[in-house]
């Protein structure tokens, strides 16, 4: 596996449009940090004080230590390969050399952002298994050298583990197999997806969003946005219930806004491969990211789906897989909305043994949990709600409507909730307003754990909680019995299983 | 007992159940330690509450007091219960190929760690622990944080060869090293 115009072994820099992304990055984070900083000294140098100017020199002065900072670890950023590992070299004051051999690589990633696909450069980053702080990330390097460093690196692991690995390590070296696209999101797709997404949580970033920026601006900005609207106020004050109804509608067209948007920038011509030894994703308008999912890494698989998305016969499929540290933790679950029943069903049977895949009992948990719930989401609030009467007088009543709400959320709860078992998987069913599977091969497991409260111990039920490499699945309010019996099983087969758990 | 799982090859029944192990009570010195580090932090509160009192311009400080150190002393009293009465919770037993380790008195919770899945284990110990010469275990798996196992109170000369005896069985049972 010669290259001719590639030769890895001499140290070299990142091609120079790399300074300009980095400087990129650069004003992207500081600007980040400081922008509340920034705008209400703007508006506050009006008053023109002193203390105001020092502050701004202040930030100033750390940015310009930053840019220079930023400059300089480009110069002094060099890879190459030697001794059949990739090595790193950076740092500007301290210096520090990574390597990272070959064998010990798992993925090697790219990822393109606007300004990356301008100059037609790629981010990459190498994922290795074992300790941590494992993975090195190259801020930009020409696409063509990127996918040729990424061949020389695979052929040249798959050359090593050959002359010394053992047959497993073999085959998964392989990764030579054909892949098939399996789901390609068509924009009507995506629309689908954008349609069907929770509007709800979106609501809740942007007031989250709406209010931590409000709390970080000074009292300038209060001041600034009250004047402007102070017509509209004395307008609102005179018609409560148009205002109310015209925030609302305001506020559900922007979140639906919100999450569409979101949804087209994150999953825009998603595509996902898969071959015999894993996946391969592809997704992104402005942010192209490009992820790989080892078959052997993945610990679970979920998918979910709610009344919308149901009505599309579409799922949010996600796959979780052991990450090398807690840091990437985010990225070891991969979202793939819109996904197919039969493309769900491609990816599980890729996943796990397609022989344990048939259908089992449902185990349904104890109907006690029903009562629960209306005492902690019903009965409770409504007390505190009607407690608090002589503050918020005849609207108290309006808390009374959590009883019957938390007695329709305690019987779908109770309903949904099931788990099924066999020799090989394990599997978790429930949700509320939607439905949520989570299936995980049951040698996965990396520990068990039984807990029982006070009231759960009176009516001798449990609550049994298994932890795998990327997540955890809980099963709650079985009886004692059964519990233990479901441990002593898990503890086992994970005992007993020679088979590697990544 | 009844099966409740008909569909395993295995008759859950049949496998070790935790019936017939001794589970084995933390060192008594471990309930002392907890008990001086509580003492400290509703000292520091006291310290606190004193400062704030005396240094702001309340008017009425004996009401401040009153209210202040009743709820201290409260929660103190509380603390001090919850710590006595939970102290014979927690217990740890080794099996042949796993770790349990129990505790809570309110909310209990029992964890299990195969031996085959401890990614490593190291000793800890704090000022006043070492004073009492005790060590915490803590045993990392891959399951993140939520799923480590620490026992606290294990004296020097146990402590040890308790890890040693889970490393030595971590690379007899071990099937992961890639």
């Amino acid at each position: 596996m010669e290259q001719t115009n590639h030769d890895f072994s001499i140290p070299q820099r990142q091609p120079s449009v790399a300074i300009g992304i980095i400087l990129i990055k650069f004003f992207r984070m500081t600007i980040k940090a400081i922008w509340p900083i920034l705008v209400s000294l703007i508006i506050g140098r009006r008053a023109g004080s002193t203390f105001n100017d020092i502050i701004l020199y202040v930030v100033i002065g750390f940015a310009a230590y930053n840019l220079i900072g930023s400059i300089l670890t480009y110069f002094r950023f060099y890879y190459y390969v030697k001794d059949n590992a990739i090595v790193l070299d950076k740092g500007v004051l301290r210096k520090t050399r990574t390597n990272i051999p070959f064998e010990r690589i798992q993925t090697i990633n790219f990822s393109q952002n606007l300004l990356h696909r301008l100059f037609n450069v790629v981010s990459v980053e190498i994922d290795s298994a074992g300790a941590n702080k494992s993975e090195i990330s190259i801020d930009a390097l020409s696409k063509d050298e990127a996918i040729a460093l990424r061949e020389y690196i695979m052929a040249e692991k798959e050359h090593l583990i050959s002359e010394s690995g053992t047959e497993e390590e073999k085959e998964i070296s392989a990764d030579r197999s054909p892949s098939e696209l399996l789901l390609h999101l068509t924009p009507s797709d995506l629309l689908k997806v954008g349609v069907s997404q929770n509007h709800l949580r979106s609501m809740g970033i942007i007031f989250a969003f709406v209010f931590t920026t409000m709390n970080e601006l000074t009292n300038d900005i209060g001041d600034f946005v009250s004047d402007q609207f102070t017509q509209f106020e004395s307008f609102a004050e005179h018609n409560t219930l148009f205002a109310f109804v015209a925030s609302a509608i305001l506020v559900t067209i922007i979140s639906f806004l919100f999450s569409l948007g979101n949804s087209l920038l994150k999953y825009y011509d998603l595509k996902l491969w898969m071959s015999k030894n894993g996946l391969k994703l592809v997704r992104g308008l402005l942010n192209r990211e490009e992820v790989t999912i080892n078959r052997n890494k993945v610990q679970m698989v979920s998918w979910s789906t709610n009344p919308i998305r149901k009505l599309f016969k579409m799922y949010t499929l996600q796959i979780a897989q052991a990450s090398s540290s807690e840091v990437n933790a985010h990225k070891s679950k991969i979202n793939v909305p819109g996904s197919y029943k039969e493309q769900l069903a491609k990816v599980i049977n890729m996943v796990f043994p397609s022989e344990y895949l048939g259908t089992e009992v449902k185990h349904s948990i104890s109907p006690v949990i029903k009562f629960r719930i209306v005492l902690f989401y019903g009965i409770l609030p409504s007390l505190v709600a009607l407690s608090a009467w002589f503050l918020i007088e005849d609207a108290a009543f309006y808390f009374l409507l959590v009883l019957p709400l938390s007695f329709f959320l305690g019987q779908t709860y109770h309903k949904k909730r099931s788990y099924e078992i066999n020799e090989e998987l394990i599997r978790s069913n429930g949700g509320i307003v939607g439905t949520e599977n989570v299936l995980t091969q049951i040698h996965k497991i990396q520990a068990v754990k039984v807990k029982q409260s006070w009231y759960q111990r009176r009516k001798r039920l449990a609550t049994i909680k298994l932890y795998t490499a990327a997540g955890e699945m809980s099963i709650p309010y079985i009886t004692i019995s059964e519990a233990l019996q479901l441990e002593n099983f898990v503890l086992y087969r994970v005992q007993t299983d020679k088979r590697e758990w990544m | 007992m009844i099966n409740h799982f008909e569909n395993l090859s295995i008759d859950p029944n049949e496998l070790p159940s935790l019936a017939g192990i001794d589970f084995k009570p933390i060192d008594p010195n471990y309930l002392k330690v907890s008990l001086i580090s509580s003492a400290l932090f509703f000292l520091i509160l006291i310290g606190g509450s004193i400062a704030i009192i005396e240094f702001s311009d309340i008017e009425e400080k004996t009401n401040g007091y009153l209210i202040s150190m009743s709820a201290i002393i409260i929660l103190a009293a509380v603390s001090v219960i919850l710590t006595i009465l939970g102290f014979k919770k927690k217990q740890y037993a080794l099996r042949q190929r796993d770790i349990i380790y129990t505790k809570g008195l309110i909310w209990s919770v029992r964890t299990t760690v195969p031996f085959n899945r401890i990614q490593h284990a190291e000793l800890k110990q704090g000022p006043i622990e070492r004073l009492y010469k005790i060590n915490s275990l803590k045993l990392y798996t891959a399951g993140g944080q939520s799923s480590d196992l620490v026992i606290p109170g294990l004296p020097d000369k146990d402590a040890l060869s308790i890890k040693d005896f889970v490393l030595k069985k971590t690379e007899e049972d071990g099937a992961n090293q890639s």
